[in-house]
């Protein structure tokens, strides 16, 4: 039944924002362009009677083939047990996309997370920095033509800046 | 008229009240935080990057060292993951198995976040208590597959099988666990220093909570009932009968008293576990090499420090193209720096050691 209200307000939503519907296993899944994000994030949250209103992840996925990142979120409630998945794609060469953390406040972490590692930009969150990497740390591990350094020439030791 | 100084400390990254290596910037007017920057990343190992580079079957291990506290529900929550998307039918024994092994793991977890929560407000005797306690399961452990902390015992398609002498070993434990329980609630809960550190100290609201998405024991005593063994049971959770329990306030004591009711949650739903436990195969037939058709999945489940979850995207290939891990601990500590502030630089740390914090699941 829940699944039933969901899915047809996924389709509308899919309509309404230029995006592709489908199913994946027993997650109802949304495709559309990186700029139309925080527009099918707030509808999504908003939904009647099935609001997804809580931000349960955010990642990104590099497909370097088609040339595209694919920022996934991942939408849950705590009044039911369904979940949609949200997927954005934008430009790999310009990988922008509008945070969420006007949305959610915990979106901070896991969009910080998403730029350190795979390298997305978003515009509009307040302290964008490296998470888990160092601040010099050179690259995005996650991209698929992220090369890893052999042992010798890792830099284990970082470098003293001047004045430290 | 004095003039006043805001000051910044750095507390951490190895300091002992932090739970591992974490840090954080506090800033102090006085005795009073203002601010507080939690920084985290000094454990990342790159697991998610490790793992496409791996076989299905060995990444396994590496999710032992997520959360260490819990490593059987990590293990559980991978295959889980690998198993959805392969499509096995698991047999009834393993499944009980499961259910039996994480209700354990989630008792000795519990017993470390309430040992340590009494220790960081100053009581020493509460916490060797809880240790001694959390040795009884970790004997089970040991008994049945030889490692203690990161054990590493799910298998894709099954359990393995615990030894005969497990089964009185887990009746005694069983049946004597309501007394430490009680134990606990003379020392800790009803303990007047305890109850004046922590009522009232560090509350989330609901409102906080949804916007942080905040989940496990934490969610829970801010009064929101939802836990996805009751309300999106994965598994065979839906056949047992216990209840969820949810605090009031949502503060640093409603965080301590969820958890020790969970304790005795878990209890019950072993020894339903135990009476129905059918015999039978522990193993279902799986390829010795896993191949997953291409495709995504995406499974979450309910483990001590919040919901755990696995976003696996395959090329059909035999390891994964991408495998994301959300761990309850990475989204939980971002309410640190909403709820601290106007608190003495005390009852931060008291406040810090109620959320139960894992970094190793924080940093991946």
């Amino acid at each position: 039944m829940e699944n039933d209200i969901l899915q047809k307000q996924m389709e509308e939503l899919a309509l309404k924002l230029n995006g592709e519907y489908e199913q994946s296993l027993d997650i109802p899944v949304l495709k559309i362009k990186g700029a139309r994000i925080s527009e099918a994030l707030l509808a999504a949250k908003n939904f009647n009677q099935t609001p997804c209103e809580i931000l349960h992840d955010v990642t990104a996925v590099d497909y370097p083939d088609r040339n595209e990142i694919e920022v996934v979120y991942h939408l849950s409630s705590f009044t039911g047990p369904y979940m949609i998945r949200i997927k954005a794609t934008i430009d790999r060469d310009n990988p922008v996309i509008d945070s969420a953390t006007k949305i959610w406040a915990g979106a901070d972490f896991p969009e910080r997370e998403c730029f350190d590692l795979v390298g997305v930009q978003f515009s509009g969150h307040p302290n964008l920095k490296r998470i888990l990497l160092w601040d010099d740390f050179e690259g995005h591990p996650l991209r698929k033509d992220y090369v890893v350094p052999s042992i010798e020439e890792r830099k284990i030791l970082r470098a003293v800046k001047p004045g430290e | 008229m004095l003039r006043t100084e805001q000051i910044e400390i750095n507390i951490g990254p190895q300091h002992p009240s932090t739970h591992g290596v974490f840090r954080m910037v506090v800033t102090l007017d006085g005795e009073v935080v203002t601010k507080v920057e939690p920084r985290v990343g000094y454990l990342h190992r790159g697991l998610e990057k490790l793992a496409e580079s791996r076989t299905y079957t060995q990444f396994i291990p590496y999710t032992d060292r997520l959360d260490y506290l819990a490593s059987i529900q990590n293990n559980t929550g991978y295959v889980l993951t690998v198993e959805k998307l392969l499509g096995v039918e698991v047999p009834e024994r393993a499944e009980y198995l499961r259910i039996i092994f994480c209700e354990l793991q989630r008792i000795a977890s519990h017993l470390i976040a309430t040992g340590c929560n009494s220790l960081d407000v100053g009581g020493w005797t509460p916490f060797e208590f809880c240790l001694r306690d959390r040795e009884k399961i970790l004997d089970l452990f040991e008994m049945t597959v030889g490692g203690r902390m990161t054990i590493n015992m799910t298998r894709i398609g099954g359990m393995p099988e615990p030894p005969e002498e497990f089964w009185p070993a887990l009746r005694t434990f069983v049946n004597e666990f309501p007394r430490s329980i009680d134990e606990y609630n003379g020392l800790i809960t009803g303990n007047e220093i305890f109850q004046a550190r922590c009522k009232g100290v560090g509350v989330v609201s609901q409102e906080l909570a949804k916007a942080i998405s905040v989940t496990g024991p934490n969610l829970r005593a801010t009064g929101i009932k939802w836990d996805l063994r009751k309300d999106a049971p994965y598994g065979i959770y839906d056949r047992f009968d216990f209840d969820v329990p949810v605090g009031e306030t949502g503060d640093s004591f409603d965080r301590y008293y969820v958890r020790i009711r969970e304790m005795e949650e878990s209890l019950k739903i072993i020894k339903q576990a135990m009476k129905d436990i059918p015999e039978g195969p522990n193993f279902a037939k799986v390829p010795k090499v896993v191949k997953l058709p291409a495709g995504e999945v995406y499974h979450r489940v309910e483990n001590p420090r919040g919901e755990l979850s696995f976003y696996l995207v395959s090329d059909g290939g035999m390891k994964p193209y991408r495998l994301r891990i959300r761990g309850g601990t990475f989204v939980n500590i971002q309410v640190l720096s909403h709820i601290v502030p106007g608190w003495k630089f005390a009852d931060l740390i008291a406040i810090l050691a109620s959320l139960d914090i894992v970094l190793p699941e924080c940093d991946r």
